[in-house]
């Protein structure tokens, strides 16, 4: 059913996407429990790379090249967003010492 | 041997993502996601994903965690306070992170295996059949990444200069 050939041995899709499930939930927690904004954001590029092995796997399992493109679409979009968040995070901490992101609750009222 | 590698590369996927969610020092969650990179890499080419592979290598594992180590020497080594300000985060994140899980497992449950579309499988996932989709069908968003990553790296300029006032 959901396996393919590489090499002469048989690899079944489902193990790339637990894998990449796994990864993506391990990405959820370190957003939701760590506290260093930094951290979080590197968290958030693993949750990234665990969309995109999905997408490559789906991509090999039905032989259509348009996972793999999508997958390329998701670097570029985490890229631009790594590059923004890194430079939201410079300023603050430019302009205030920021522990952990807890600190930043201003809009809480 | 394909099993192998899949096994090596998974195992030491999952060590990195710990590593990257367990570490306290900032430094050392990165180096674990270039682990995690370069691992995924590997079953990338598994999955006959040849030019993605190149690209996870030179444009992840190298220039974005490039960028994130530059932002730590920036920073410093920012410590983390032991206790946040949210009781039972850490229970309640569990919970969720379980919950979540446990929804992606349903859903694999789900999943309808179709029959591949029998691609040339010599040329799937090279340079040439990449560009070829990129060049055709999928134009328009293509060169809308461009205006993205234009508008990103303005941003990024405009947030991070000095005030010279």
């Amino acid at each position: 059913m959901g396996t393919f050939d590489v090499g002469g041995s048989q690899l079944d899709t489902s193990w790339f996407l637990l894998l990449g499930a796994v990864l993506f939930a391990m990405g959820t927690a370190g957003v939701l429990v760590r506290r260093n904004p930094l951290i979080i954001l590197i968290c958030i590029e693993l949750m990234l790379n665990a969309v995109n092995l999905t997408l490559i796997a789906f991509s090999r399992q039905l032989e259509n090249l348009e996972g793999q493109l999508f997958a390329l679409m998701t670097m570029t979009v985490a890229a631009a967003e790594a590059v923004v968040g890194l430079a939201i995070l410079v300023d603050i901490f430019r302009v205030r010492d920021v522990e952990d992101v807890d600190d930043l609750s201003e809009l809480k009222g | 041997m394909a099993v192998a590698v899949f096994f090596v590369a998974a195992l030491l996927a999952i060590a990195g993502g710990i590593g990257v969610i367990s570490f306290r020092q900032p430094i050392r969650s990165v180096l674990s996601l270039v682990v995690v990179m370069l691992a995924l890499s590997v079953l990338f080419l598994l999955l006959s994903a040849q030019f993605i592979f190149v690209v996870q290598i030179i444009v992840y594992a190298g220039a974005v965690m490039v960028l994130f180590l530059f932002v730590i020497t920036l920073l410093g080594p920012a410590r983390e306070s032991g206790r946040g300000r949210l009781r039972f985060q850490a229970g309640l994140s569990a919970l969720f992170v379980i919950a979540l899980l446990g929804l992606i497992y349903a859903m694999f449950q789900g999943v309808h295996y179709r029959q591949p579309e029998q691609a040339d499988l010599s040329v799937f996932g090279t340079v040439q059949s990449i560009a070829v989709g990129l060049f055709t069908s999928y134009l328009y968003p293509f060169e809308l990444t461009s205006i993205l990553l234009l508008i990103a790296a303005i941003g990024a300029v405009y947030l991070s200069r000095r005030d010279e006032s």
